[in-house]
């Protein structure tokens, strides 16, 4: 099959389940889906950030970056401060050894 | 932003907000841009169809799954792209959920909304859901695509670069950049974290993402995960609402 017509599907699949979720947002919603939207954003991002440290196979290195990075964060309110933090304990860890 | 204020006068400023608030994500999207190019390219695939996948698709995760696919023996049969459509529709139906929950607070006209689709990213809703309420205009459809498009522009730069010049590139992976995403998502994750229902569920998700991830492609991981965690959240606290009501 060519390349350019599984890109094109692709497209087609991806696309729309952006577009879809954007349109829905004068729906009536009942209160349990309307908190469930509120706690979206949190659960997702812990999902996006777990399974990338614990899973991967530099684990120990990236706890000790994301516990550097965490902390500041919460400390700072920084995120641009988090990420340079956690990248230097990150190195610092891997320098180390671990 | 109200329907009847004038649109273009007030774009520009909040939308240089909005991309510039993704910088911090540069360093993560360079390396995972050309080593999905370079793999691509490995796998049989024009520097046109690499670049015609970033400016389409424009979605990290599917486009590694499918240039993994054309490694795996040239162009796929019917079969083959097939599966691999329905992977990257798994992987990417979670972008309802950002969608939904950025429409709740930010409703677009369709005009704008068939726009703003075409660019939405994990990193791209995670900030503006974030900074967006934060900025001086408040959540604005400029803020949002000023993020969008810093992340296309970033993505669509870093996979020409690899398609054209990946084989003479050293291996920025080396650098040990892929930490910077985990972190950036942490990042915005911490100021969520202010009670102890936010917690757990944070918690539940991540370590429940975890642990699907040892059998699930990561696109579907978090969809489950994100589904199953604002569930639990949603659950505790409506139920707390009924029993005090």
């Amino acid at each position: 099959m060519s390349g350019w017509l599984v890109i094109g599907l692709m497209w087609a699949v991806t696309y729309p389940a952006r577009l879809l979720g954007l349109s829905l947002g004068r729906l009536n919603l009942p209160p349990f889906w309307l908190a469930f939207l509120r706690f979206v954003p949190v659960s997702v991002f812990a999902a996006l950030v777990v399974p990338d440290v614990l899973g991967s196979p530099e684990w120990a290195r990236r706890i000790v970056g994301a516990l550097a990075g965490g902390l500041l964060m919460w400390r700072s309110r920084n995120l641009a401060l988090g990420i340079l933090g956690g990248f230097a304990a990150y190195w610092a860890a891997r320098l180390a050894g671990l | 932003m109200t329907a009847s204020a004038p649109f273009w006068p007030a774009f520009w400023p909040p939308f240089w907000r909005g991309f510039r608030a993704l910088l911090p994500l540069w360093p993560g999207m360079v390396p995972f841009a050309v080593a999905y190019a370079v793999t691509a390219r490995a796998g049989g695939l024009s520097v046109w169809e690499t670049q015609l996948m970033s400016a389409t698709v424009f979605a990290g995760a599917s486009q590694f799954a499918a240039a993994g696919q054309f490694v795996g023996g040239g162009l796929p049969t019917v079969a083959g792209a097939l599966g691999l459509v329905a992977t990257t529709f798994l992987l990417n139906a979670r972008h309802v959920l950002y969608g939904l929950s950025l429409s709740r607070t930010l409703p677009l006209p369709w005009g704008q909304r068939l726009v703003a689709a075409q660019f939405l990213t994990d990193e791209a809703y995670g900030v503006t859901v974030v900074a967006g309420p934060r900025d001086p205009g408040g959540l604005s459809v400029a803020f949002l695509l000023g993020a969008e498009l810093s992340l296309y522009a970033v993505w669509n730069a870093s996979t020409l670069l690899g398609a054209l010049a990946g084989a003479v590139l050293p291996d920025p992976q080396a650098l040990g950049v892929g930490v910077i995403f985990p972190l950036a998502f942490l990042g915005l994750l911490v100021p969520l974290l202010v009670d102890r229902v936010t917690l757990l569920v944070a918690l539940v998700s991540g370590v429940g993402a975890w642990l699907l991830g040892r059998a699930l492609p990561g696109g579907l991981v978090i969809l489950l995960a994100g589904v199953g965690g604002a569930a639990l959240g949603a659950w505790i606290t409506t139920r707390r609402a009924g029993s005090r009501a």
